[in-house]
């Protein structure tokens, strides 16, 4: 028991030991003593100095007291004596003057920590006792591109609104009751006059603000020093634009002695009295300071001010210049000066040099013009730069004679001519013209006359047929002398032919202009001892001709022809003579070829025939605007060019549009080079077929035809046998008991009380077109129906089959029922039932071929002949109502109308077979007769007929008359 | 002595046609600095009550009514040189503190200038019209430029300054055009006198 009490007493113990141990290990690290605090509010900065033990390492804690935020807190901060205390800065990022901070420090080693001390506070300009609307930093001056903290302390009893830098809101922190922080980040180079940044409260009744210049530090270069007077020196230096300004502007100083400023500009250039040698340039502004260094020997940096006093002497082709310098010292000095020369726009440099140059003469002037002359000089050893430019001088050199003009001449198709001569320009004329003296005269015999004339006279109009009459020489010379107020120029003469009709003409050649111009090449002539002319005008021009020509040296071969005054779709005439002025050759072409300026002119139109022939004139030259390569013929079809043909040229002047029918057209014909069409000429006709030629289609047509038939006749004539077999075989003798053909005339047929044939009429036939038609079994109810509509033909008692074809076998049935007793009766009774097939034949031929034949036969059947032939009724009256056969059959058989058998029998079809095996009929009984022979119409039914078939029906009499004719 | 204070020295002819003048500059005047406020405001990005309303820097009061022409002309003629004084010092210190570039800002701001001083040569060629002993100018109390800006409190004056010179010239142009009338009346008033002696 005592030993466990003695064991407790030891864990107490040394649990008190321990924590003894503890609070004496705490209270070794001592809180930091006389801690101070110090500001530096431009720079934003804390200071921060106390008392300590020897611990190195301290906690620093910063808040702002009045939201109790943390600014900043630290741990392990080595912190360094300095002067026996410790010091510590801290940068804030806000502006000092924003809102309060609190600091507190303490000691630490290890996790072992002192208390913190008392809290220094740095009082901000946000208190209750400062109540105005404030902002900060103010005129802060920063490196473009880096950020700034802007605070605003919005003023007692309003309430923070917004903040912009420049136009821009920004988006603000609070950091106490009244005060309110923005931080903008990369900012650009503000403006000369800085970058506003502006708060105000909600409502905009208040205001605060500041100004910040957002710029660079200076950077120099190109620093040199040289020296005017050969004792001073002047350093000059680029910079870079900092972007600040005013008192903020960059401040320089040269080997440490401030450079002077003669405005609030920054300065280019620093003075020195003396040629130090060695010299130090240094910039500075508010974000740095920047120093160049340059050195360099006196003699090598001599730069001449420029010449003073420029006056120049001055003749008609040279000018002295002179000029004094500023400095006595130059007349010792090699110096190399350089001459501005410059006149009509173009200027020239000329150097000379000298020691201490004051003067210098300008030659090869040109008389009577303006020159601008400045001079700028240099070192003429160990040169460094040109001096600037003298004030320039301007001088007119004297007037001279002018030069000789160049003269030619031009002659006319007339014999009359001009001498022409270029006007001189400024630089030849030297000097204001007078006059030109014109003297013609001829060499062989001592004859002149000179004219004068004014200065703007360039031509001389010269009659050769009145000069000719006064000289028997073949040549006269012309001469012009130009006159200025310093003399005459010396002459210059052409010679003008008298008798230039006497030449053979000249061949002219087509010239293509290139971009050199018309490339021209010749032949050089032995006899052109003195040089060539080329001289070109406008084509079209007739008489005094605005000429233009070039002066060619001898051997001359070739020359490119370019002027100004060439333009483009104008022909140009380019004659080459010999200086003697004898035509050599002759060349024309164009600059450059447009199309035609008119259209072409009498453009007719004409119809030949089917055809129309177009044909125009020849386009005119002037407005040809080059080579007219053909035409182009259009038709015009709803304001579209169709195109016909294209003429290729200009002599085709004509063309033939062939195969139009009927109708109106409208031709457009164009001509063309090779620029294009001219707009076009248009003509209109209207093509109408002739009636000759209508008329002499249709006759041809009938004489082919003629033609044919005459063929096929003579063909028919020539096989008239064959036909005669084919188509009109021999009706065989019928056979009789008795000799019929002795007892021929005595045949009665009359007995039979009924007409055997059985007549139908074709329903839809005109009353008075009686004819027979075919009655297909088929439309036998139709043909009940019809029939029954003609109560007539109830009376009808017979039937006349009328086929085309092969008849029909089955007995043909009575038509009307209310008719079929009578029918059947009179079948009965002496019914001849006659059906024929085969080629119906028209009736006409019959008609003439058997007329008389037919009365005969007719009377051979009223006196028994073998057979009665049908007839019908033809006359327009009786066809109207039925005929009564039964009762009247007589005239019938007088009427030649009708049909009749042929008189020759063919027996090919079954029925008649049958009808020849029976026993032979008795003609006085009723007789069925079947035949496929040809049923010749009668000549009425014909005539009746003939409006439907009239050839056919014509060429079926021939035909038949044809056959009868042929007959044995 | 209100005849001496209201006669004219010189023909009325001349007389109008000074006053006709003078109104003509002061409307230049108002049109230029107008142009000139409202370039700097837009330049500085100023919303346009940036002044407080109690901040107005020239001190003589406007010419009121009831004061005689030549009162209202010497009102009128101290205020103005009173703002020609106060322009001078805003651009030099504006050109000290920024520098100077020669930008429409600076040609209108010199343009204002000189039509502010023609404007008050003219105004004085008018008081000299006036049948009136010779008035004093009034010297210019320096402490009207403020110390130790800092440069937008020096824009936000410059800015004052370009509002009170608009402000003056728009007072200008309004007191010269009732100008005429009154000396109509006041020509009256001195034949009527005359005829009376």
């Amino acid at each position: 028991m005592p030993q466990l009490q003695d064991s407790h007493w030891t864990v107490w113990l040394i649990c008190c030991f321990l924590s003894v141990v503890h609070i004496h290990a705490q209270n070794d690290l001592t809180v930091p003593q006389e801690v101070t605090l110090t500001t530096n509010m431009l720079m934003q900065q804390i200071s921060l100095s106390w008392l300590g033990s020897s611990v190195t390492t301290f906690d620093v804690m910063i808040l702002r007291p009045e939201l109790n935020e943390t600014v900043f807190y630290d741990t392990h901060l080595t912190v360094n004596k300095t002067n026996g205390r410790y010091e510590w800065n801290w940068t804030s990022a806000e502006p000092l003057e924003c809102t309060s901070l609190s600091v507190q420090i303490r000691s630490r080693e290890g996790t072992a920590t002192s208390d913190w001390s008392n809290a220094q506070i740095l009082q901000g300009n946000d208190l209750p006792t400062n109540a105005k609307f404030q902002f900060y930093p103010q005129d802060r001056v920063v490196l473009a591109g880096s950020s700034t903290t802007f605070c605003c302390i919005v003023a007692e009893g309003l309430r923070f609104g917004s903040i912009h830098y420049g136009d821009v809101a920004q988006n603000a922190t609070r950091l106490s009751r009244r005060s309110y922080s923005v931080t903008v980040t990369d900012q650009p180079t503000s403006i000369i006059w800085g970058t506003n940044v502006l708060c105000q409260d909600i409502e905009n009744s208040g205001m605060a603000g500041a100004v910040i210049f957002v710029g660079y530090p200076p950077l120099l270069s190109d620093f040199k020093c040289e020296t005017y007077d050969l004792v001073s020196a002047v350093c000059q230096w680029n910079r870079r634009d900092t972007r600040l300004h005013g008192k903020r502007r960059t401040r320089f100083s040269l080997n440490n002695r401030k450079c002077a400023e003669t405005s609030l500009m920054e300065i280019k250039s620093c003075n020195s009295e003396l040629w130090e040698g060695n010299w130090t340039l240094e910039a500075v502004n508010p974000l740095g300071q920047y120093s160049v260094f340059d050195s360099a020997d006196i003699r090598h940096r001599v730069r001449p001010v420029p010449p003073s006093n420029l006056s120049a002497v001055v003749n008609a082709w040279n000018a002295t210049l002179l000029w004094t310098w500023e400095y006595g010292s130059y007349d010792s000095l090699a110096l190399a000066c350089q001459v501005d020369l410059s006149n009509q726009g173009n200027g020239t440099k000329r150097t000379f040099t000298g020691a201490g140059l004051r003067s210098v003469q300008l030659l090869e002037l040109h008389p009577d013009e303006d020159y601008n002359v400045k001079v700028r000089c240099g070192a003429q050893q160990n040169f460094w730069k040109w001096g600037n430019w003298s004030e320039p001088l301007s001088i007119k050199t004297n007037i001279d004679v002018p030069d000789p003009p160049d003269v030619w001449m031009h002659i006319n198709d007339d014999n009359t001519g001009q001498i022409i001569w270029k006007p001189l320009t400024a630089r030849q004329s030297h000097g204001q013209i007078t006059s030109y003296e014109v003297t013609v005269w001829s060499p062989e015999e001592n004859l002149q006359h000179t004219e004068t004339l004014t200065p703007d006279s360039f031509t001389l109009s010269v009659n050769l047929t009145q000069m000719s009459a006064f000289t028997s020489d073949n040549q006269i010379m012309a001469t012009v002398i130009a006159k200025n107020a310093a003399g005459g120029s010396l002459p210059t003469s052409v010679i003008i032919p008298l008798r230039v009709e006497d030449k053979t003409p000249i061949v002219e050649t087509r010239v293509n202009y290139t971009d050199r111009g018309f490339h021209l090449i010749w032949q050089d002539e032995t006899n052109s001892s003195c040089g060539y002319v080329i001289e070109w005008h406008n084509a079209l021009c007739q008489r005094d001709c605005s000429v233009e020509w070039v002066k060619l040296p001898i051997g001359s071969t070739n020359a490119s022809i370019s002027s100004a005054n060439f333009q483009p779709g104008v022909r140009y005439n380019i004659s080459l003579f010999s200086c003697s002025s004898e035509l050599l050759h002759r060349w024309y072409g164009y600059t450059q070829e447009l199309a035609p300026s008119r259209t072409i002119p009498h453009l007719s139109i004409s119809q030949q025939g089917s055809d129309i022939l177009l044909t125009w004139g020849v386009m005119p030259e002037v407005s040809r605007r080059g080579y007219i390569v053909g035409y182009n013929v259009y038709l015009s079809n709803d304001s579209q060019l169709v195109q016909l043909a294209n003429i290729l040229g200009e002599d085709s002047r004509k063309y033939t549009v062939k195969g139009l029918s009927e109708g109106t057209y409208k031709f457009t014909v164009k001509a063309y080079t090779s620029a294009g069409e001219d707009t076009g000429a248009t003509t209109s006709i209207t093509v109408q077929l002739l009636a000759d030629w209508l008329i002499l289609e249709i006759l041809a047509s009938l004489g082919a035809t003629a033609l044919l038939l005459a063929i096929v006749t003579f063909l028919c004539y020539k096989k008239r046998k064959w036909v005669k077999t084919a188509f009109y075989p021999d009706i065989p003798q019928p056979k009789l008991n008795d000799d019929w053909s002795r007892t021929r005339g005595l045949l009665d047929v009359s007995a039979s009380p009924h007409n055997p044939v059985h007549v139908v009429e074709k329903p839809e036939m005109d009353s008075f077109k009686e004819v027979l038609v075919v009655i297909p079994e088929e439309d036998e109810e139709e043909e009940d129906q019809m029939i029954g509509d003609e109560p007539a033909d109830t009376d009808e008692p017979s039937s006349l089959r009328y086929y085309n074809r092969m008849v029909d076998e089955r007995p043909i049935r009575p038509r009307y029922p209310d008719s079929s007793d009578s029918s059947v009766s009179s079948m009965d009774s002496g019914q001849t039932d006659v059906t024929y097939t085969g080629i119906q034949t028209s009736a006409s031929s019959l008609v003439f071929q058997t007329d008389r034949q037919l009365s005969s036969e007719v009377e051979m059947a009223a006196n028994g002949g073998g057979y009665r032939p049908q007839r019908q009724a033809m006359s327009s009256s009786d066809a109207s109502r039925p005929m009564d056969l039964q009762s009247s059959p007589e005239p019938q058989a007088a009427c030649s109308g009708g049909y009749k058998p042929q008189t020759s029998w063919h027996s090919d079809s079954p029925g008649e077979a049958e009808e020849r095996d029976r026993p032979a009929p008795c003609l006085g009984s009723p007789t069925s007769v079947a035949s496929t022979q040809f049923l010749l119409p009668d000549g009425e039914s014909d005539e009746h007929g003939e409006e439907k078939r009239p050839l056919s029906a014509s060429a079926a009499g021939w035909f038949s008359n044809l056959l009868s004719s042929a007959k044995p | 002595m209100a005849d001496r204070r209201i006669g004219l020295t010189g023909p009325p002819e001349q007389g109008r046609t000074t006053a006709a003048r003078a109104v003509a500059i002061a409307e230049l005047l108002h049109l230029e600095s107008s142009n000139l406020l409202e370039l700097y405001r837009k330049r500085e990005s100023f919303i346009a009550n940036v002044i407080s309303g109690d901040s107005r820097l020239v001190s003589v009061p406007p010419p009121s009514s009831q004061l005689e022409t030549r009162d209202k002309l010497w009102c009128l003629q101290t205020a103005l040189l009173h703002c020609r004084g106060l322009l001078e010092r805003a651009i030099a210190k504006e050109d000290e503190e920024l520098g100077s570039q020669m930008g429409e800002y600076e040609t209108l701001r010199k343009m204002v200038k000189e039509r502010l001083l023609s404007l008050v040569n003219t105004i004085g060629e008018l008081i000299k019209a006036v049948d009136s002993p010779a008035m004093v100018t009034p010297t210019l109390n320096d402490s009207l430029e403020p110390d130790n800006l800092t440069v937008f409190e020096m824009k936000l004056w410059v800015f004052r300054v370009f509002t009170e010179v608009d402000y003056w010239a728009k007072t200008a142009v309004t007191v010269l055009q009732a100008l005429p009338k009154e000396r109509v009346r006041i020509s009256r008033l001195r034949s009527t006198r005359s005829s009376r002696r």
